[in-house]
């Protein structure tokens, strides 16, 4: 996936990304389609399996716009929740904080 | 919505929910073995103690969790839910009930009782007999200790919690679970979330975390049924997970970790027989530590428990939440037809669906509310009248147009009061439902044996009216265990079954409501009745009575047949304060008893006592109301049946027997000198003694539905009158208390002092 982070939109996450958050964060990337979103993973302390739907949906639909949608900084709680809950988000990482 | 509002609700559905569990175990009890049935209880208890933990309420908690326990095994089929199991854990239903009582309104519970049965059930958990040495069981492990940790403000719907009561790993331990075995063996779960799990405030991943304490875990998550992105949910659930677990633990300890998630998933646990599923696994090696963020969780998880509540209320959140639910449950059913779970899955998401539009259909609405919109109601049905009236006085010409719109005018009214009615009607349900246990409990006390048979509880009726009626059947059922039943022994030496029956019915009969309490034990012993009354000098010694003047004197004031008073009944205040009560509502209660065969008594109730059938009639140019019930037949008297008695006294000859003729207007103090019978219409009414008399008025206007205003609130109490109504012309009539009228012309003074105040008459013209 061609990065560059320089145009990209930068997302923040929210500390917590539980129910409340989920529809917060479909609005958002709703209004950034179109763009190469960089995310901002790194302030996440929690995170609920309702965000990630939207994030991987988010994922697809970018990677079908051909847009780019790279995840540059993640917290370990969220690396870890997405270990949990099985999910691989390798693709979506950006290459430096690629493990 | 502040912490109260939240608790008054969780307390309103323990309400229900103790109903559900008690109607379930009685199904239980009749041999009924649904699993459904079994589950309702289940969860019934599972619930109470859910919201219980939320609220701190431990000893409602630990109760409930041994109880829970008991069922679990019979849940899983380890316990044979017999007859002396079940009467365990009725006893524990009732318990169950006082514990919640006592939570919402302070006091105590019998701590004695629910020790006891707490041991009893926990030895019914570990497959013991009910009576085989329950007293000596250890001290159970399974009792969650009130640990200072239960005391945390978390909220009971966030299974995942920690601080909260984790109790259920080691309880199933006890019952040398067999599928504990040393050895570890891999688990197969499949776990799919429906959107009710995560709106209920659980969260998958925080139970995927719990499910990775239990053994080595290896997860795969299948997001093939992901949506397009603009069009998705994103509260939906669409993620669904295989998991692997290696465990030296049961499949118990696996389905304990879904808890309270378990009605809002489809959850699959079974052992793995091959790992040939070539799905790709991700380990689960690490510590997930991390995630323990107690005080953001416990933060989160009261205010989604705050949030789960706000949707019980709001009907309207809900109804368009099951239009979603659908669609995600229509996903999930195309998304499942491959393999051989589907279907069962399917039906489940489809059953789940029906249960929230069920759910959605109800609202919960303060009772004060409903009383105005009637009280409304009622004004427009007055107002009503009166406009018809007045255009009908005014308007000769009889307009077509004016007149048809009256009439349906007149008849919207109608059905918008009859609509308001029966938003006040209630099935009798839960006062049937409260007499099981008393049964129960006074059974035990007179050491019988006796099943309560209810039908009919569905039946409507206005919650006044049920409010009402608990008082006089409590006493009615007390009576009919302790004195209508006989000994087990005796029973039998009669040819019975030993076990007693008590039925209680209720039915809709013309307008009214009908319960009928029915005994199938030794019935009326009139020979002692009639010697008890002469002995009480109720009845002369050679009064000639037949059967059923004689069972009737067990109505009478100061009558008791119990040879020692009891703490069950017989202290002499029964059966009359019962018809007092009855009559209080309108209502009418007979007895009919056959020797050895039992005794039913037959209530008679009005379906509201917000509106009143009534015979609008004029005495001494007063209007005034007779209700309807209490009137047997009108007739024209005719001089030839008129008959002096006494100084000032009269009777009239009905078919060859003589009843008393009382003049309404001379007792109400309308006119001083006895009105002339020939000239009036004699109303034949069935007064509280049971005997008739002829109540005397100058003229029948006709029949009327009236709205029932009280003169009490609005004015104070008039003796001889009940209540007072607004007629269509816009007067003021009043409401005839017949029973008192009748008591009056007795000789007993509707007052002290005899005489009405003369402002009576006054306020009757309005």
């Amino acid at each position: 996936m061609a990065v560059n982070n320089k145009s990209a939109e930068t997302l923040k996450l929210a500390k917590v990304l539980d129910l409340n958050e989920a529809s917060n964060l479909h609005g958002t990337l709703i209004s950034l389609r179109g763009k190469d979103v960089a995310i901002d993973a790194s302030g996440v302390e929690r995170v609920g399996v309702q965000c990630v739907q939207v994030l991987l949906a988010a994922a697809n639909a970018w990677e079908r716009d051909s847009k780019s949608l790279v995840i540059d900084k993640v917290s370990d709680a969220f690396r870890k929740t997405m270990q949990l809950i099985g999910i691989n988000i390798d693709h979506l990482l950006a290459k430096e904080i690629r493990q | 919505m502040d912490m109260n509002e939240i608790k008054e609700i969780f307390f309103q559905e323990c309400e229900e929910q103790l109903a559900e569990l008690e109607s379930g175990l009685l199904k239980l009890n009749d041999g009924d073995r649904d699993p459904e049935t079994v589950n309702a209880v289940f969860r019934a208890v599972h619930s109470i103690k859910g919201g219980a933990g939320a609220f701190g309420l431990d000893d409602l908690v630990s109760f409930a969790h041994v109880f829970e326990t008991t069922l679990d095994c019979v849940r899983s089929n380890k316990l044979e839910p017999s007859q002396d199991v079940l009467k365990v854990m009725l006893k524990s239903a009732d318990v169950l009930a006082d514990l919640v009582t006592a939570a919402r309104d302070g006091g105590g519970v019998d701590e004695g009782r629910s020790r006891g049965l707490v041991k009893e059930l926990e030895a019914l958990a570990r497959g013991e007999l009910p009576s085989g040495g329950a007293s000596d069981a250890p001290k159970p492990q399974a009792k969650p200790a009130p640990a200072p940790a239960a005391v945390a403000p978390t909220a009971a719907p966030a299974p995942t919690d920690d601080s909260g009561f984790q109790p259920i790993p080691f309880t199933f331990d006890e019952f040398g679970d067999e599928e504990a075995t040393i050895a570890p063996s891999s688990f197969e779960v499949i776990f799919k979330p429906r959107r009710e799990l995560y709106s209920k405030g659980n969260e998958a991943a925080l139970l995927l975390r719990d499910l990775s304490r239990v053994g080595e875990m290896s997860i795969n998550c299948d997001i093939d049924s992901l949506p397009l992105f603009e069009k998705m949910d994103p509260e939906a659930a669409y993620f669904s997970w295989t998991i692997n677990v290696k465990t030296t633990k049961s499949e118990q300890d696996i389905r304990s970790v879904f808890e309270f998630a378990e009605w809002d998933c489809d959850l699959d646990v079974r052992l793995a027989e091959s790992t040939d599923e070539d799905l790709p696994m991700i380990p689960v090696p690490f510590d997930l530590d991390f995630l323990n963020d107690d005080s953001a969780e416990d933060e989160s998880a009261v205010e989604n428990h705050s949030s789960e509540q706000a949707a019980a209320v709001a009907a309207a959140e809900t109804a368009s939440n099951v239009s979603k639910l659908a669609a995600a449950a229509a996903r999930v059913e195309k998304k499942e037809s491959q393999s051989a779970a589907a279907a069962a899955a399917a039906a489940a998401s489809a059953n789940a669906a029906n249960a929230a539009a069920g759910a959605g259909q109800t609202i919960r609405v303060d009772l004060d509310r409903v009383d105005r919109l009637i009280n409304l109601v009622g004004e427009l049905v007055i107002n009503q009248a009166m406009l018809s009236q007045s255009v009908i006085e005014n308007d000769t010409t009889g307009t077509s147009s004016i007149n048809m719109g009256l009439e349906e005018l007149q008849q919207l009214t109608r059905e918008i009061q009859d609509s308001v009615m029966a938003i006040r009607a209630q099935p009798v349900k839960p006062v049937f439902q409260r007499m099981s246990r008393i049964v129960r409990e006074v059974a035990d006390m007179v050491g019988k044996s006796i099943r309560l048979i209810t039908e009919g509880e569905n039946t409507e009726v206005d919650k006044t009216v049920i409010d009402k009626l608990a008082e006089p059947l409590t006493h009615m059922i007390r009576n009919a265990v302790d004195h209508g039943i006989e000994t087990p022994e005796k029973r039998e030496a009669a040819g019975k079954n030993p076990e007693g029956t008590v039925k209680l019915t209720a039915k809709h009969r013309s307008g009214r409501i009908l319960i009928e309490l029915q005994d199938d034990g030794a019935g009326i012993n009139r020979e002692r009745v009639r010697q008890k009354a002469i002995d009480n000098d109720l009845i002369p010694a050679d009064a000639n009575l037949t059967d059923e003047e004689i069972d009737n004197l067990i109505f009478m004031p100061g009558f008791s047949t119990a040879d020692k008073i009891s703490d069950i009944s017989g202290r002499g205040v029964g059966m009359d304060v019962v018809k007092r009560s009855i009559q209080a509502l309108g209502g009418r209660i007979s007895i009919s008893s056959r020797p050895g065969q039992g005794s039913t008594f037959t209530m008679s109730l009005p379906l509201t006592l917000a509106v009143l059938d009534g015979m609008v009639v004029t005495v001494a140019g007063q209007t005034l109301v007779v209700p309807l019930t209490a009137i047997v037949e009108t007739l024209q008297p005719e001089a030839a049946s008129i008959h002096s008695f006494g100084a000032n006294q009269r009777l009239i000859s009905i078919r060859n027997s003589f009843c008393p003729l009382v003049d309404v207007g001379r007792i109400l103090n309308f006119r001083s000198m006895q009105a002339n019978p020939v000239e009036g219409v004699a109303l034949l009414v069935e007064s509280e003694g049971g005997g008739q008399r002829a109540l005397m008025v100058d003229a029948i206007q006709g029949q009327r539905q009236v709205v029932i205003k009280s003169l009490e609130a609005n004015y104070t109490h008039v003796p001889g009158i009940a209540a007072a109504t607004i007629l269509g012309d816009g007067r003021v009539a009043l409401i005839l208390d017949v029973d008192a009228v009748v008591a009056a012309s007795r000789g007993q003074s509707l007052r002290g002092d005899g005489a009405l105040k003369s402002d009576m008459s006054l306020a009757a013209t309005g």
